[in-house]
């Protein structure tokens, strides 16, 4: 056994000994990663797992280092970017990957990339030299 | 200020150049000739090209606590870059069809599973997965 592994053990036994809270952090994870279109909230992810709301953020921070509001921000901010690479239109993207306002989807997306969603698509769009239909600049906020 | 370069040291910037590109999937990104045949070259994910780029720098080769350093950490089974996967085992399988030597086999991590593998040019290196 190596160094390496003799450390990571003694980690699995100190950090990852709680088997039943990984499984229901876990299970919150996949249910986000599933669900993320759709309106999540602490309430609903706390009832799938039977835990209390502070309970269910504590452990996901502590397992993931993010809260699930974080998290579920990053992935839709991800697959946002997914799709519009494809070429999706910013307000289409915007509603796809579950925000429900295109003025707080063009600040957090801005704030994560550094980039606001319309410049980012005009980018990825050149760079891959495809034509797609051409977006109004209204959506340019 | 952004991140852009993640350094690797290598032995050898070909045999690396290859490895990092046919078995793992990598896409070269730029590669410049520097003084005495070593090159400026990077790497990027096929799936993030626009995201942090791979040094295959050839410190070890000139300067010698690098190459101490770099034999420690493969004597200990250190991996001291790592790269996220979608799916571990499934990398493990395809990796290991293309003769990659796994010091580690995927192994659970609490949240997380780990394998650890040679990239032939002196480190091992961590694929990970959230699970």
């Amino acid at each position: 056994m190596t160094l390496y592994e003799k450390k990571l053990n003694r980690v699995r036994r100190v950090v990852y000994s709680n088997q039943d809270q990984i499984d229901a952090v876990i299970g919150i994870r996949n249910y986000i990663e599933n669900n993320f279109d759709s309106d999540l909230n602490l309430d609903l992810l706390s009832r799938i797992q039977f835990i209390s709301k502070f309970h269910l953020l504590r452990l996901f921070k502590k397992y993931y280092g993010l809260t699930p509001r974080q998290y579920l921000i990053d992935k839709r901010i991800e697959k946002s970017r997914d799709l519009l690479r494809q070429g999706m239109k910013v307000t289409e993207t915007c509603f796809a990957v579950g925000f429900n306002s295109l003025g707080s989807f063009s600040v957090l997306f801005k704030t994560k990339t550094g980039k606001s969603p319309a410049q980012y698509r005009k980018e990825q769009l050149s760079r891959s030299n495809l034509t797609f239909d051409s977006e109004p600049l209204r959506t340019e906020i | 200020m952004k991140v852009t370069i993640i350094s690797i040291p290598v032995r050898d910037q070909e045999k690396a150049l290859k490895f990092y590109t046919e078995k793992l999937g990598f896409i070269k990104k730029l590669d410049k000739p520097l003084e005495g045949g070593n090159r400026w070259l990077t790497l990027v994910s096929k799936d993030a090209q626009e995201g942090p780029e791979l040094l295959l720098e050839p410190a070890p080769n000139h300067f010698e606590p690098s190459k101490v350093y770099q034999d420690a950490l493969m004597d200990a089974g250190i991996p001291y870059t790592q790269f996220d996967v979608e799916d571990v085992q499934a990398e493990y399988d395809r990796l290991t069809k293309l003769e990659v030597e796994f010091s580690m086999k995927p192994t659970e991590m609490g949240t997380h599973k780990v394998a650890v593998f040679n990239d032939t040019c002196g480190n091992n290196i961590q694929l990970v997965e959230e699970l």
